[in-house]
């Protein structure tokens, strides 16, 4: 019932490119999720990519490029085949994009198996940093734990000296109360696991509001973000305790949330008002073509063709081992600045303490209210080797 | 013997040897990547026709044989996470696992017919989903990393031949299904579809046979789920899915139900629309490719309106008989 | 664990269940009755939360959303009917499954095109934002326990309806033996498409007021679907008694066994421990729930008679 298909877009710029007799072409084949549920997350990650071609004048480094897109529809057997189609058919240079941590961990060893360039708009999953790592692997995200590694440090600071954490019982979920234990010293004094896909969380809230705890912790992505901060409002549960969250109030929830989502916390490694030229032309430019925010996916995505952009021009070739060593050294200009590398690919970025404001225009928005870490490499990357 | 299987089962046959010779077409044109789509239609086909000794010969709907293919891929990625890399060891643990499994919920759940059979199978489905999304040792719903399964002899990294292993199995199955459905069991297995008192009357004992046929399909879906972990070189909850059940259901009502190649077909059909239906949109109306369901959908209600026994039941194959007509 | 936050998670657990219960309603009868498995029951729940989120934006008013939302999900039911499900009751149950899953996508492709991917932003009007204390220091949502009433009175009128009236007495008979029913000469017709027009406008009321407590988007229906089939199952195909005691019976199940079973474990297990099981079964509550009472009561625990 699932399926992928291509939409081949932007054609490589302008045909009779200044005159080089062996134009090059590299072809990128960017995954994501179109399909489904979770098809607006794709379709904004889609629209950046876009944005950025476009940004580029359809060329990568100056090389003629090809972006062709394929929807994973979420289900691994499918990511798995689409790479297959983009490595043997379309014989791309690199794959880019992937939402999810299964389809990441699907198609990981096939695609930097066959010496082709993966980078991950988004999933981060542990294994891939650390024992599991591939020199042909790049993240432009995060590691999965470091987001709210630095809600836990953000706490410390905050002087919070107890709180009731809450994720859906799956492996993103356990991994995002790990990291959150790794660097929060107070105590924990309730741990829950809600159900995959709950939408009603009233159960859980009665029994927060029985604990009283003075500070609740949240990862609920997608629509589970949009319930649970609903319900939390309705249930005047700010009366109770002080919410603090990660993945669950960002540009895909916020247009549902609107007023309900304001002095809602929470940290990130990107934010619409990050103060670089990069991210304004980015924001003002996606804002004016699409109508609306772009969320973190979306300016991921968009990072990720500015980093092979930056791969090609620096190197002059779009060659697997050179683009590499580019991408390895760092310095790579996105949204987020100068973005530094670690040993294991993924990025050292600062992470900061966003909260849900309202624009000048009245529209529900997060903006940046603190850094709570600096250059922060996350916790495999000793265990990688290449 | 051996004709008299060809005559029956023409169409069948047929799909064996285009699958047999497919790899040629494709090295002939340079398209390696329909060796692959082909694999995954080989593997759910192989899973769908298991599904449909109980679905279609013996009148039972279940909907949660997904989990069998999930526990097979499970046999394969666990025995590799512990070092044992041996395919032909991890084809014979699926096999067992899924066997001992489908004795036990077999046993339970044919206490019940109808639309309450299909519930409780789904039920015992979803409780196996849950309890592998919650093994975080192997990865909960993130899935399972894993290499290609040694099969002595046959390294699967090699080109095609994984894809011969795949075919190999599947041919193996098809044959053996083949007989069975021909065999004493098999008209029996048909009959209690159509009255299962009047087979009870004949003094026999209508349980067992269902539960030797749930039995049988379950070991089927096991090989192929064991098979799909080295196609996919991962393994994850995600397979057993319970819109995996509905899709091996959709595909054996697509292909029709009564045939032995029906299940095949239908995952041709099924997969490939799947594979070309959103490129084909992309070309004609590219403003909606991305919502290629809506055309999907439609086609499906299509086929059950205009069409009886699935697409084998519409192209009205002359070489092919039903293997056992419905009573209506 | 107090005696109040149990009372107060019983009350959480009715209310799931009633909402259980308006989408299960019209399903135990188009499965009793008709004979006709029809999967895309979820998507009339989507439907309503959709018709009622869009109305209620447009007109900047709640309570002009649901009563406008009310008749078009009553006709939209009306007219699938008339349009392809008459035609597939004499089909047998492959084909239905086939067809009506085509029409899940097809509603959910439709709603997609129509209002875009993202979820709608919906909530109920402050009037209805208040607490009622329903215990001592136990502030419970005014909108929730609106939703408990109206669900009792719609399961109160539905209980009256086939109980007390001439059509209803027609349900019944059809519940349990429909092709008698056909040979006393009911029109069937007229019958089959009234109980469906019906069960399609529960369920989409299902939807309106379940809308601004969670996210409307598409797809929504689905999940609801499976759990009310696990409802009817449970109750009894073609039962509204059974389907509205096996409601309540699984909202509190979930309900309360999310919330307890964690904490019940943490008793007797280690924290680690407890902190994978709990969930984890808690996840399979419902299904463990209805394996058990299949495998002790294979048609449910109240079939209607003579079925």
């Amino acid at each position: 019932m699932k399926n992928k298909f291509i939409t081949a877009v932007i054609a490589a710029g302008f045909v009779a490119s200044a005159g080089t007799a062996f134009a090059e072409t590299i072809k990128v084949g960017y995954m994501t999720t179109l399909s489904g549920g979770a098809g607006i997350i794709g379709k904004q990650m889609k629209n950046a990519v876009e944005l950025a071609m476009e940004h580029k004048g359809g060329k990568l480094g100056g090389m003629d490029a090809e972006v062709i897109f394929v929807d994973d529809q979420r289900k691994p057997d499918v990511t798995k085949q689409l790479a297959n189609k983009l490595l043997k058919s379309e014989k791309v240079d690199v794959i880019g994009g992937i939402i999810w941590s299964n389809l990441l961990m699907a198609i990981h060893k096939q695609v930097t198996r066959s010496d082709t360039l993966l980078i991950s708009s988004n999933a981060g999953p542990s294994p891939v940093a650390g024992s599991n790592c591939h020199k042909n692997f790049f993240s432009m995200s995060w590691q999965n734990d470091q987001t709210p590694e630095a809600m836990g440090a953000y706490m410390n600071s905050a002087g919070v000296k107890s709180v009731y954490a809450m994720a859906p019982n799956y492996q993103a979920g356990k991994d995002m109360i790990a990291g959150f234990k790794r660097f929060y010293d107070g105590e924990v004094v309730g741990e829950v696991y809600t159900k995959l896909g709950q939408t009603d969380f009233q159960a859980e809230l009665s029994a927060l509001r029985a604990a009283k705890p003075p500070a609740t912790f949240i990862f609920q992505p997608g629509g589970m973000g949009i319930n649970f901060v609903k319900q939390w409002k309705q249930a005047g549960m700010d009366d109770v305790s002080k919410l603090y969250t990660v993945f669950s109030v960002d540009g895909i929830s916020l247009p549902a949330l609107k007023e309900t989502a304001l002095g809602t916390i929470s940290t990130q490694t990107w934010s619409p008002d990050l103060d670089n030229a990069i991210n304004k032309k980015f924001v003002a430019d996606y804002k004016s073509k699409f109508g609306g925010y772009p969320s973190f996916y979306a300016a991921q995505a968009y990072d990720t063709i500015l980093a092979i952009d930056h791969a090609v021009a620096k190197s002059g070739s779009k060659d697997t081992a050179k683009m590499r060593e580019v991408l390895a050294a760092g310095g790579i200009p996105t949204t987020r600045g100068s973005l530094k590398m670690n040993s294991n690919h993924f990025p050292i970025q600062n992470f900061y303490l966003r909260e849900a404001v309202k624009d000048s225009d009245g529209v529900v928005t997060s903006k940046i209210i603190d850094t709570v870490f600096e250059d922060h490499g996350d916790a495999y990357a000793q265990d990688c080797k290449f | 013997m051996v004709l008299d299987l060809f005559k029956k089962f023409t169409t069948l046959w047929i799909i064996l040897v285009v699958l047999a010779f497919f790899p040629i077409f494709t090295s002939t044109f340079d398209l390696p990547f329909w060796n692959d789509v082909v694999m995954r239609i080989m593997l759910l086909g192989m899973a769908a026709m298991g599904l449909n000794i109980v679905f279609g010969f013996g009148g039972m709907v279940s909907f949660g044989h997904a989990a069998f293919m999930g526990v097979g891929a499970y046999c394969a990625g666990i025995s590799q996470y512990y070092g044992l890399d041996n395919g032909w060891y991890q084809l014979l643990m699926s096999a067992v696992s899924c066997g001992i499994l489908g004795i036990m919920i077999g046993f339970l759940a044919l206490r019940t017919s109808g639309i309450y059979f299909i519930m409780i199978t789904l039920a015992f489905a979803q409780m196996l989903y849950f309890f592998f999304v919650s093994l975080e040792q192997f990865g909960g719903d993130d899935g399972l990393i894993m290499d290609r399964s040694d099969f002595i002899f046959i390294d699967l990294y090699e080109p095609l031949r994984l894809y011969y292993l795949i075919f190999f199995i599947l041919a193996a199955v098809s044959i053996m299904l083949m007989l069975l459905i021909r065999s004493r069991f098999g008209v029996i297995l048909q009959a209690i579809k159509s009255n299962e008192s009047r087979v009870e009357a004949m003094g026999l004992n209508p349980l067992k046979f269902k539960l030797t046929g749930y039995v049988i399909s379950a070991v089927i879906c096991g090989l192929s789920g064991c098979l799909f972990a080295s196609w996919q070189e991962f393994v994850s909850p995600d397979i057993m899915h319970w819109t995996r059940s509905g899709d091996l259901m959709i595909i054996i009502i697509l292909g029709g139900l009564t045939y032995v190649a029906g299940p095949l077909v239908g995952a041709i059909v099924f997969l490939l629309l799947e594979e070309l239906l959103p490129d084909l949109l992309h070309v004609v109306f590219p403003s909606i490719a991305e919502n290629w369901m809506i055309i999907f959908g439609p086609l499906l209600i299509a086929v059950v309106l205009f069409g009886k026994g699935g697409l084998m039941g519409v192209v009205g194959n002359r070489f092919t008989r039903p293997a056992a007509r419905k009573d209506q | 664990m107090t005696l109040t936050l149990l009372l107060e998670q019983i009350f959480n657990g009715l209310q799931a269940g009633i909402t259980l219960f308006l989408i299960a309603a019209g399903l135990t009868l188009i499965l009793g009755i008709m004979d006709f498995v029809f999967l895309a029951h979820g998507s009339q729940v989507m439907i309503g939360a959709y018709a009622a989120a869009a109305i209620t934006i447009a007109t900047n008013n709640f309570y002009f959303g649901i009563l406008a939302a009310i008749p078009i999900t009553f006709v939209c039911g009306y007219l699938l009917e008339w349009l392809i499900i008459r035609h597939l009751y004499r089909r047998d149950h492959m084909d239905q499954v086939l067809a009506t899953f085509g029409l899940i996508l097809f509603f959910n492709e439709a709603i997609r095109i129509g209002f875009g991917p993202a979820a709608l932003f919906t909530n109920f009007p402050s009037s209805l934002s208040g607490f009622i204390e329903i215990l001592p220091d136990t502030p419970y949502p005014v909108y929730r326990i609106l939703i408990i009433l109206v669900g009792l009175l719609c399961a109160l009128g539905i209980h009256l309806f086939v109980s007390r009236t001439r059509v209803g007495a027609m349900v019944r008979a059809g519940a349990s033996n429909p092709e008698m029913t056909a040979a006393l000469g009911i029109n069937v017709k007229i019958l089959f498409r009234f109980i469906f027009a019906a069960g399609a406008t529960f369920a989409g009321l299902a939807g309106m007021m379940i809308g601004p407590l969670t996210s409307v988007e598409p797809g929504m229906g689905e999940p609801l679907l499976i759990l009310s089939l696990v409802v009817i199952i449970i109750g009894g195909i073609g039962s509204v008694r059974g389907a509205f005691i096996a409601a309540i019976l699984i909202g509190l199940v979930d309900t309360v066994g999310r919330v307890m079973l964690p904490m019940l474990f943490k008793t007797f297990m280690s924290v680690s421990t407890a902190d994978t099981a709990g969930p984890a079964l808690a996840s399979m509550s419902v299904y463990i729930l209805m394996a058990v009472v299949l495998v002790f009561k294979p048609t449910g625990l109240f079939p209607p008679k003579g079925a």
